[in-house]
């Protein structure tokens, strides 16, 4: 395509130059806003800096105080807990709901975009309704259960240690599922029906045929998912501030939210970074592998 | 032969009432939304709580808006995310045309470097970039916020982008250039219109994720001003006295957009997801 | 033929790329130029419309008077919480407002980190002013013997008291805390209706509701000198054993408060779900707007006693300005100007019984005479502590409040079970780690 001799290096020359143009105003922002503030994080965990006044430099104390406080491990065992076991449930009924969907029906249209809708709405409406529904007397969720006689006590369901978690994860659920059905949805899609007709005329039961011909096709999407599902929920901190606030008694707390209670409420903007890193280098290994698959891909 | 018939059949069924459950799971809040709002301020709170309203009215529609900013709060996330979703269209067009089609040094790590970053998690970055926004003063102000926002729109869109773009066929363009068309018209006269689709997906999601950011429009926005809808509505609490129903018909209003957008965009998102993240 | 780029397009991208690489610059040079020329004024909300519709007038009436167009004021309304947010981004960007209000122990955080106008002269008139102020309000704003801010609204957190509910059982008002028990027992009907709505979620109104009945009980948070905590104490001890009780034993505290955020106890009371709350007197301005009923069988007390009698907490708001102003003289201008007796009077009585006025003079209008339920206002207003009592609401003091160190503790014993005693000690060492923090500073 390029000419040959001299006038090529210089055809590659301008290629390079409209190429470094064109990308110019995306890598500034990404410059500023992203690289820059992320180098900045680690620099401002090293300081004791407060909110209005420089920052002085203390090295890894902010690390050493937060291993050394109690709320740390628990926090820890939170924020495992938590994304371990919403990616978890997300995952098995987010694969279900688009099995069903891929089902033949009529309206099935009709269906897809109900379902998806918890995934359009903003996440602060999505907790703010869910904690007006978990709510002790208001809410519809102990009205439902008193009405039809399932319960006889109201259930203080944001307010008892044993349930807030599984509460918050509830919702985590309710919003994030649409995401997982949509992919695989797609992906279910993307396998032709051919493959499942051979399969059935060589006796194939339909669980082989899930086994041997939907899960290795699916494979690709179910680790994008999951990793892209992973980092962010694992970051979410949205959830447990409007529901929960960390508590009852830390039940709720996990790393993200800790950070944002620290710097902006402690006013401890050194601590906050911190806290906000102690989780990264478990999710930097999942953005380094999913960035590189994610480029893999495109380049087939 | 016969069991498979059978067991779809009984699939079938299974199917049609796990449907059922999802659906009843997925519509039940949207349904409390609604009602919360159409409730008089007595039946909302305490043991006068109803399953049903038991005198629908639009009271709280009309408090919001004649009592709150909500109007300015609406106009303000549509201009942020329209500026946000134009912004991404025409960059992310550029930069994975670049990515795609050009050569030059550090193509691939500008690439990664792309990626890399929109998945490091806005809550990470909060802090420190509270610093940089403050110090470049686009705290309180709609573009600062948008930039801020393209900040991960434009990773996604020029990646999602330059998976299609790379799907689309060198000898049309090639075909194209050699009758003398510049660079910039083969990208907007030829991959474009085919890559409609794909720029659908990327319209939407920007919008949506505009739409529905709440944390940095929470720590880089203050002034009733420039709110949007997601902050406005945590500040439905004036003092320490919620509004219940006005809040829940807000929440209720500011859930349409992007579910209108979804609507119109419906089929090319399932494409384009397929598009993003089935390739291998 | 020609493959390669034309200079026309060379020429385009290079100026998207200028054009990108230049706003930054140009971006903060036109707001710094906008901020060079105004005097900005942060409004906080002051909970009626009418309040806040007189404020502004004040505002640009001052504005006039000094000789200033009304395009030369900034007047941003910025809702409670995210003022502080805000600010803080102002103050790092080297941008804050002139004139703000700011809560409690706000002010000595901003005076300790040198940000501060000293406000002395100014609230020396205010207190030279007929009958005074009460000086209660002082303790918020005093830093290293200057006044820093100029306190203008003394706010009690009486309890709102159920009459009606009262008059039924003919019970009076409990004047101790064992009174208060078994009174709410004989008046409340759960789980409709509870009696006392204390609030126990991981929210400041938890460190005012819980610090104010320990105090009944001489217990307290850290002593005057600002460095000695002493949390860990046997007055405490009885304190949050009597807390322990109340939700355990006696069970009267809706289990709901462990998740309550600052309008649960409002909620709770406005929807009849409480007999007796504690809070500023917000939910008695609410009910004047929206629910008169309700608000003529609500009584407004003082605390019940405990064995070390009755101590009533008090917030206070005072006036700022910021060093940073280009107009210093105006800045202090403007706070002088809305403390005026006459224009303040105004604005405190349209916010519906919301402030207390900071003169003692003007509570002697027919405003607060008139209402019974005001009665025992000016007693707690003369006699109320901060929540950080006995120290003043020092930065250290509002770091506890902000992160929550008593509700922590607080749910220890109540959702974690653990001795009250055990609880308070963890508590002791977090707050002392925090007060000895702010000393090495």
């Amino acid at each position: 395509m390029l000419p040959a001799g001299p006038r090529r290096s210089r055809a590659l020359r301008d290629e390079a130059r409209l190429a470094y143009a064109i990308l110019a105003p995306s890598l500034l922002v990404v410059l500023f806003l992203v690289a820059y503030p992320f180098v900045s994080a680690i620099y401002l965990s090293l300081q004791d800096k407060m909110v209005g006044s420089p920052g002085r430099f203390v090295g890894l104390e902010n690390y050493g105080e937060l291993f050394r406080d109690e709320v740390f491990l628990r926090t820890a065992w939170n924020s495992v807990v938590y994304t371990v076991v919403a990616v978890g449930i997300k995952f098995v009924v987010g694969l279900t709901m688009a099995l069903v969907l891929d089902q033949e029906r009529r309206w099935n249209n009709l269906f897809r975009t109900l379902l998806f809708v918890p995934w359009a709405v903003p996440v602060v409406i999505v907790s703010l309704n869910w904690r007006w529904i978990y709510d002790d007397l208001s809410g519809f969720l102990n009205n439902f259960l008193i009405t039809f006689h399932i319960t006889r006590d109201i259930v203080s369901w944001l307010s008892n240690p044993h349930l807030a978690m599984g509460c918050v994860i509830a919702v985590v659920v309710w919003a994030g599922t649409p995401f997982y059905a949509m992919s695989f949805l797609a992906g279910l899609q993307a396998i032709p029906k051919e493959l499942y007709e051979a399969a059935e005329v060589d006796g194939a039961s339909v669980l082989q045929q899930f086994s041997f011909i939907t899960v290795p096709r699916l494979k690709t999407i179910f680790v994008t998912t999951v990793m892209l599902s992973t980092i962010w929920t694992a970051t979410n901190l949205q959830f447990v501030l409007i529901l929960t606030k960390g508590g009852p008694a830390s039940r709720t707390e996990i790393f993200p939210h800790l950070a944002y209670q620290i710097a902006l409420g402690a006013r401890r903007l050194g601590m906050g970074a911190a806290i906000s890193l102690v989780f990264f280098p478990v999710l930097a290994i999942l953005i380094v592998l999913l960035t590189r698959r994610l480029l893999r891909q495109g380049e087939e | 032969m016969r069991s498979v018939t059978r067991t779809r059949r009984v699939l079938k069924w299974t199917g049609n009432v796990l449907l059922v459950v999802f659906l009843v799971w997925t519509l039940v809040p949207f349904y409390w939304m609604l009602v919360t709002s159409l409730k008089k301020d007595k039946e909302i709170y305490g043991f006068e709580a109803t399953l049903v309203p038991r005198q629908p009215n639009l009271d709280a529609y009309r408090r919001l808006f004649a009592q709150t900013p909500f109007v300015k709060y609406l106009v303000n996330s549509t201009i942020i995310a329209v500026s946000t979703t134009a912004a991404s269209l025409v960059l992310g067009c550029l930069g994975a045309y670049a990515l795609a089609r050009l050569r030059f040094p550090g193509r691939r790590l500008i690439a990664r470097g792309l990626i890399f970053s929109y998945l490091v998690p806005p809550a990470l970055l909060f802090i420190p970039l509270f610093t940089v926004m403050s110090t470049l003063n686009l705290i309180d102000t709609r573009h600062g916020l948008t930039l801020v926002y393209l900040s991960f729109t434009l990773p996604f869109c020029t990646w999602l982008l330059l998976g299609y773009f790379r799907s689309v066929p060198l000898e049309l363009e090639e075909a194209a250039l050699v009758d003398g068309c510049s660079r910039m018209s083969a990208l907007v006269r030829i991959i474009l219109p085919i890559s409609l689709p794909a720029l659908a997906v990327v319209a939407f999601f920007s919008f949506t994720q505009a739409w529905n950011e709440f944390l940095y429009a929470n720590v880089f926005v203050n002034s009733v001003d420039v709110r949007t809808i997601t902050t406005g509505l945590t500040l439905f609490v004036v003092e320490d006295v919620f509004f219940w129903g006005p809040m829940m018909g807000a929440a209720c209003l500011a859930t349409i957009p992007p579910v209108l957008i979804y609507l119109i965009f419906q089929r090319w998102v399932v494409k384009g997801l397929t598009l993003g993240a089935v390739k291998g | 033929m020609e493959r390669t780029v034309t200079r026309r397009q060379v020429l385009k991208a290079a100026g998207v790329t200028a054009a990108a690489v230049t706003s930054p610059w140009w971006m903060v040079k036109s707001s710094h130029a906008q901020r060079a020329k105004k005097l900005v004024f942060w409004h906080l909300p002051n909970f009626t419309p009418l309040a806040d519709e007189l404020q502004k007038q004040q505002v640009y009436e001052f504005a006039k008077s000094a000789g200033l167009k009304d395009t030369d004021v900034e007047y941003s309304t910025v809702a409670g919480e995210q003022a502080m947010a805000k600010l803080t981004a102002g103050i790092e960007a080297g941008n804050p407002p002139d004139v703000i209000r700011l809560y409690e122990s706000n002010v000595q955080f901003y005076a300790a980190g040198g940000h501060l106008l000293d406000l002395h002269d100014l609230v020396q008139r205010m207190r030279r002013e007929p009958k005074g102020i009460f000086e209660s309000s002082l303790t918020a704003v005093m830093y290293k013997g200057r006044a820093m801010g100029a306190p203008l609204a003394v706010n009690p957190w009486p309890v709102h008291a159920r009459l009606d509910l009262l008059e039924q059982a003919r019970l009076e008002y409990p004047k101790t805390w064992d009174e208060f028990i078994e009174t709410s027992k004989k008046i409340q009907s759960p789980p409709r209706l509870f009696a006392f709505g204390m609030c126990l979620g991981l929210v400041e109104d938890t460190t005012d509701n819980v610090m104010n009945l320990l105090w009944c009980y001489g217990g307290k948070m850290v002593q005057a000198d600002n460095k000695t905590v002493v949390m860990s104490s046997p007055e405490n001890v009885a304190g949050m054993k009597v807390i322990e009780a109340m939700f355990k034993t006696h069970k009267i505290i809706p289990p709901g408060a462990i998740s309550w955020d600052n309008s649960g106890n409002n909620k709770a009371y406005q929807s009849k779900q409480a007999a007796f709350i504690m809070n500023p007197t917000s939910v008695y301005a609410y009910l004047d707007g929206n629910d008169k009923d309700l608000q003529k069988v609500t009584g407004l007390f003082p605390v019940p006693a405990g064995p070390k009698g009755t101590v009533n907490q008090i917030d206070t708001w005072s006036y700022a300005a910021f060093k940073k102003t280009p107009y210093p003289e105006l800045a202090k201008g403007l706070i002088d100007y809305l403390m005026q007796p006459a224009n303040y009077d105004k604005i405190i009585q349209s916010t519906g019984g919301r402030w207390v006025p900071v003169y003692k003079r003007l509570f002697d209008s027919p405003f607060w005479k008139e209402k019974p339920a005001f009665k025992h206002f000016i007693q707690m207003a003369e006699t109320g502590v901060p929540v950080s009592y006995a120290g003043a609401p020092t930065p250290a003091a509002g770091e506890v409040l902000n992160t929550h160190l008593i509700p922590k503790m607080v749910q220890r014993v109540l959702v974690d079970n653990w001795e009250p005693a055990k609880a308070l000690d963890e508590c002791h060492k977090r707050i002392a780690d925090v007060y000895a923090r702010y000393e090495k500073a």
